[in-house]
């Protein structure tokens, strides 16, 4: 990404701290980071490096010890309505789909929208546009019982895409399913985030999959290192591709 | 799909869990149902017997200790004297004897033999459906619908009272289900029947028009209120009263029980749903579901539970208690059903799905986001 491009700062992290376990666990331990507004940025790193603390915080499901975490306009440090941020600002997708299985494909996708409001009439509308951005409008009215793990996981992307997030953070999106349908779901990911111009922060173990980010971000120990050398860039805000 | 159809599916997911969920409330349930219907029953058809008719209120004799809870029932008699004293108070427009006894038949455990003079019948409110009333001086009987069913007798047949032989002359309806399973024949066959000549076990009374009810009563009982006792209300009634208390107190303690029993069940199941939904639980938090929206749904499943118990045992109570009737176990019952009892099984069944939802409801909301995502 050029320095030179105008873009609005969709993330920015200073300083940001979380231990666990009375301080035992230092999960987080001084990240500063910042992310504009439409970027595609991975984060990598072995188990228990932090990264999924990071995405967790990202996404307001945890609080931060200390530091200061925007994202999108929201302080979350300390603001007090985090469900309205992650209802209205953030779409998640998890490892695991974790789709509701006694209801339809398509009420699963509606699920985010009980948060906005919308009659059935207009959810069930927005909920058959997306299945049809993810290719699963024809298996809208079955139970996510019946689809592959590919497919459950499109409707997962679908279900994140529900209220029209600023950004989407994917938790090992690919993690659970074999290479060929993994990169059909990456794919998938890659256009929407380039046709919605939606931000797409994706947290992977996977060197392949970190790779086709504008950025990679590699966090060991709670702390950002370069990916490339694994220098310590502590206090560095930007690391380049 | 609305949020109400969302709460309305998820209790069905394990069908079998909800099941036995709603059959342990629906217990509960119809047990209340049906003793509501057999009290509220009772109540009615003793009513019905003390208001025979067109009286205004009943004398009875006044017995000391025990048996003075059998007052009004029959079982205990006094001087026919008083009938006339009766009739000579202030205010009194007619007082007509009745001698009631209860026998027992080839097909009838219960079968209420009441004596009275022909030309009261009015008094009685009773209406012959077939054939005619009985005479003064014959062994005339006519029968209640009931009994006549019950024994197989139509008008022109005999029937066996206590080894004497009556002849059935008229068959009568009165809508008080008591007199309806039992007979009315003269006043002197039934004291006869009871070795009790001379005697009455209840007159009713009825006030000149212009009479008030209630100063008619206190002179009654001031004058005779050392023998007589005069009874126009169930709760002047001390045996009914009691047995009442009864059974509005098994009522009580069985309501109590549905809802503690109702309660610990559906903790039980919507504990379960959580701890096996906690995953799902952290998604709906991480698409922005408050905590409110999410007490919402659990307490809302939980009363979907508790609702469709309330309907099942409802249903069941009535046939429970239907089958109870069917099998003449308690002949003298007539249930009734009020909304009253339906109200009360209901707003037991709103109390018990609210309660048993409440804490497993905190529980799901209280689970940390991260902690219920990674939850195995």
């Amino acid at each position: 990404m050029n320095s030179g491009d105008v873009m609005s700062r969709i993330v920015e992290i200073r300083d940001l701290k979380k231990s666990y376990e009375d301080g035992n666990i230092k999960a987080l331990n001084g990240i500063s980071l910042d992310i504009e507004e439409g970027e595609f940025v991975s984060i990598i790193g072995p188990s228990g490096s932090g990264k999924s603390t990071l995405l967790n915080m990202l996404g307001a499901l945890d609080i931060a010890d200390s530091g200061s975490i925007r994202v999108a306009g929201y302080d979350l440090k300390e603001n007090k309505k985090l469900n309205v941020f992650r209802g209205d600002k953030i779409g998640f997708v998890f490892q695991l789909h974790n789709l509701i299985p006694n209801i339809s494909v398509c009420e699963n996708v509606e699920i985010p929208m009980y948060t906005q409001g919308l009659s059935s009439k207009d959810m069930r509308k927005r909920s058959l546009e997306l299945l049809d951005e993810v290719g699963l409008k024809d298996k809208a009215d079955i139970r996510p019982t019946k689809l592959s793990g590919g497919e459950r996981q499109r409707v997962a992307i679908a279900r994140a895409l529900a209220n029209n997030p600023s950004i989407i953070l994917a938790d090992e999106p690919t993690g659970s399913l074999d290479s060929k349908t993994s990169n059909r779901i990456l794919e998938l990911l890659i256009n929407l985030h380039k046709e919605e111009k939606v931000t797409l922060i994706v947290v992977t173990h996977d060197m392949e999959v970190a790779k086709l980010a504008d950025r990679i971000i590699e966090v060991l120990d709670g702390k950002i290192i370069n990916a490339e050398d694994g220098t310590l860039l502590e206090n560095k805000i930007r690391v380049e591709n | 799909m609305s949020f109400l159809s969302l709460i309305i599916k998820n209790p069905f997911r394990n069908k079998s869990r909800a099941l036995l969920a709603i059959i342990g409330i629906g217990i509960g349930i119809a047990t209340i149902i049906a003793l509501g219907a057999i009290t509220e029953g009772m109540i009615s058809s003793a009513d019905d017997t003390l208001r025979a008719g067109g009286s205004d209120f009943t004398v009875s004799g006044k017995v000391e200790g025990e048996s003075s809870q059998m007052v009004g029932f029959g079982t205990s008699s006094f001087d026919d004297d008083y009938v006339d004293k009766l009739a000579n108070v202030s205010g009194v427009d007619r007082a007509v004897p009745i001698y009631m006894t209860l026998l027992m038949t080839k097909n009838s455990p219960y079968f209420a033999v009441i004596g009275m003079n022909p030309s009261d019948y009015k008094i009685a409110e009773l209406t012959i459906t077939d054939g005619r009333m009985y005479k003064d001086g014959t062994d005339e009987i006519v029968l209640g619908k009931i009994a006549a069913d019950n024994e197989e007798k139509e008008v022109g047949d005999t029937i066996l009272l206590d080894d004497k032989e009556f002849d059935i002359v008229g068959i009568y309806e009165s809508g008080n289900s008591y007199q309806d399973q039992g007979g009315f024949t003269s006043l002197d066959n039934s004291q006869k029947l009871s070795d009790d000549e001379g005697k009455v076990s209840t007159i009713y009374i009825k006030v000149d028009k212009d009479a008030d009810v209630e100063t008619v009563e206190k002179r009654i009982d001031d004058e005779y209120g050392d023998n007589l006792t005069t009874i126009s209300s169930l709760s002047d009634l001390d045996m009914v009263k009691n047995m009442i208390d009864m059974l509005n107190g098994a009522s009580l303690a069985i309501s109590i029980l549905a809802v503690v029993i109702g309660a610990v069940g559906i903790i039980n199941t919507m504990l379960t749903s959580v701890y096996e939904r906690t995953r799902e639980l952290g998604v709906l938090k991480a698409v922005g579901w408050s905590d409110g929206k999410i007490l919402l749904m659990i307490i809302g499943e939980s009363i979907v539970i508790t609702i469709v118990a309330g309907i099942i045992g409802s249903i069941a109570g009535i046939i429970g208690v239907e089958l109870i009737v069917l099998s003449n176990i308690m002949p003298l019952l007539t249930p009734i059903y009020t909304v009253n009892i339906f109200v009360q099984a209901f707003s037991i069944a709103l109390f018990v799905g609210i309660i048993g939802g409440i804490y497993p409801a905190l529980k799901a909301v209280k689970l940390p986001p991260t902690e219920a995502l990674r939850y195995e």
